[in-house]
């Protein structure tokens, strides 16, 4: 029997989790700007406010300003539903998300499955955007924004099962708890590596942003759309970085137990919470300003090669110790020796045979010069 | 793997330098000591008035044509003033058309015009880029005055040593006169 007060209590939950996200949501595309702008040698937003901190409402009232068109030949229906069908398993998947012990709208008993049961419905509103644009960038866009989200979500879940293996349970404020001694990034770091990469590369931020890479398809499934259409999709960007960086924080770096303990005030509980997140956050923007985007191969290959084999050993070794019962540190001991196996080969495939060879000869002639053999090494 | 990691230090390094950012209308960098701005003409000191004579050689070399000149007989040649028979009397650069090659300062044989470092000479009005013999002239006082400039031939060109070498010249040929 469904009651009407938790109907209104989730209700009124999820109105003030969409008002704080369109908050974060601005202070992420300020932070973003003024953060890759001082990585980059620049200043950023300077003129809107101070620090240009009002760039980003400016550029929210720019957006909704604009006309909103379609597309003739768009099938309008889904163009129109698209941005929502993007926007709301994003923003749905905040339903379970805590931000202190109890301190969520819902905490699902079954949370971590229902993070990645919603977060892979926004592939249907990329593809579907993308189709029902008419346009060949969007819809290849969409194509490969399908591929790239199938393939990582593999890794997402694998390392999230990882995790679900070694603390025993699907609820993301018990996972929180079960970090009291040490927060998983130190027991798990390959799952936690594994887990921020394939969440950027979830969210499409940009050395993965294959599917809406300007250079190539010109915005991907986003081309035809303008104004607050487009707007919803900036948002739902955002939201879904937003969310990576919540559960890195959460199941990764220990939440509000980790490094205080369980007798922190909840206010402060959340204030770390949210220190947590942004700092995975400004982790994302670091690789969005250090590395170039991927070559869509290239992709594929990091998602399959090598992603999707380490979260398997990921989840290997925490069945294993689970399993076999040993100690804590075996799994940090065995994270960091899998995760020296793609070091040790890529060292091994940079070393370059030609130049070594050269240094050889060098050094022979060199050798020989010094006895006054004077047999020049041809 | 590891050379990506090298490269989060290289942008992390960055991220505590200070940003090269100049905010330009505010802050202004000084111009390189080579820049070529505007040109802009320069005035003797000895004989107060211009270096330029009005030929008009840079007035026909201008590849785009922006400049337009007069010439008049100079007064102070018939005092006994200047060397300079002619002088310029009007001379305007339309600026908008004006590429800033500096064909108008290699061809010029009388140092009157040199690129100055002007670049900041924006104006509200149409009319605004049309610099005329008196702006130029402050333009070059501007120019002689940061960088301290000195006429290449000054034999020819600066009034008072060309006034006293004729003057030697012509007490010399009186001398030969005498002699002879």
């Amino acid at each position: 029997m469904i009651d009407v007060r938790d109907v209104l209590y989730v209700a009124v939950g999820l109105f003030a989790l969409f008002n704080g996200l369109m908050v974060v949501t601005l202070s992420l595309v300020w932070l973003e700007r003024k953060f890759l702008g001082r990585l980059q040698g620049r200043v950023g937003p300077t003129r809107v406010g101070p620090f240009g901190l009002l760039q980003a409402v400016a550029d929210a009232v720019k957006l909704l300003m604009k006309e909103d068109v379609s597309p003739g030949p768009a099938a309008r229906v889904i163009f129109y539903a698209a941005p929502l069908l993007v926007f709301v398993p994003g923003f749905v998947v905040w339903l379970t998300i805590p931000f202190a012990r109890d301190l969520a709208v819902r905490n699902l008993e079954l949370g971590i499955f229902f993070f990645i049961a919603f977060s892979v419905l926004s592939i249907v509103g990329l593809v579907l955007a993308g189709w029902s644009s008419a346009s060949k960038y969007a819809a290849l866009g969409g194509f490969r924004s399908a591929a790239q989200l199938v393939s990582y979500e593999i890794p997402i879940i694998m390392t999230l099962l990882a995790v679900v293996v070694v603390a025993g349970t699907m609820n993301i404020a018990e996972v929180v708890e079960a970090q009291a001694s040490a927060p998983y990034a130190a027991l798990l770091p390959l799952a936690a590596a594994v887990f921020l990469l394939a969440g950027i590369a979830e969210v499409g931020r940009t050395p993965f942003d294959i599917y809406f890479a300007e250079s190539e398809v010109v915005g991907g499934p986003f081309v035809e759309y303008s104004g607050a259409h487009w707007a919803v999709f900036f948002l739902a960007e955002y939201v879904n970085t937003f969310v990576i960086a919540a559960l890195m924080a959460l199941l990764f770096l220990g939440g509000w137990r980790w490094p205080f303990g369980a007798d922190l005030p909840p206010a402060a509980g959340v204030a770390l919470v949210l220190a947590k997140t942004y700092a995975v956050v400004l982790v994302i923007f670091w690789l969005r300003a250090t590395y170039p985007r991927l070559r869509i191969d290239q992709l594929m290959s990091l998602g399959w090669k090598a992603l999707i084999p380490l979260s398997f050993a990921a989840v290997l070794i925490a069945a294993a110790q689970q399993f076999y019962g040993w100690p804590v540190w075996s799994l940090t001991v065995l994270s960091v020796a899998i995760l020296a196996v793609p070091a040790v080969l890529q060292v091994r495939l940079q070393r370059q045979p030609a130049m070594e060879r050269a240094r050889r000869y060098a050094r022979r002639a060199i050798a020989e010069r010094a006895r006054g053999t004077g047999e020049a090494v041809r | 793997m590891i050379s990506g990691l090298l490269g989060l230090l290289t942008t992390l390094r960055w991220l505590f330098r200070k940003p090269v950012t100049a905010h330009y209308p505010k802050q202004h960098l000084p111009v390189q000591e080579r820049y070529m701005g505007f040109p802009a003409l320069l005035w003797d000191d000895t004989a107060a008035e211009p270096f330029c004579t009005g030929c008009m050689v840079c007035v026909r070399e201008c590849p785009t044509q922006c400049m337009s000149a007069q010439m008049h007989d100079n007064p102070k040649f018939a005092s006994g003033e200047s060397h300079r028979r002619k002088i310029i009397q009007t001379f305007e650069i339309n600026l908008n058309r004006c590429i800033l090659c500096g064909i108008c300062v290699d061809v010029c044989a009388f140092d009157a015009i040199e690129m100055s470092y002007e670049h900041e000479l924006s104006s509200f009005s149409r009319t605004g880029a049309r610099a005329d013999l008196g702006l130029l002239l402050e333009l070059g006082g501007r120019y002689t005055e940061t960088t301290q400039w000195q006429a290449t031939n000054p034999e020819k060109n600066v009034a008072s040593v060309a006034l006293a070498k004729r003057a030697a010249a012509k007490t010399q040929a009186g001398e030969a006169e005498g002699k002879a």
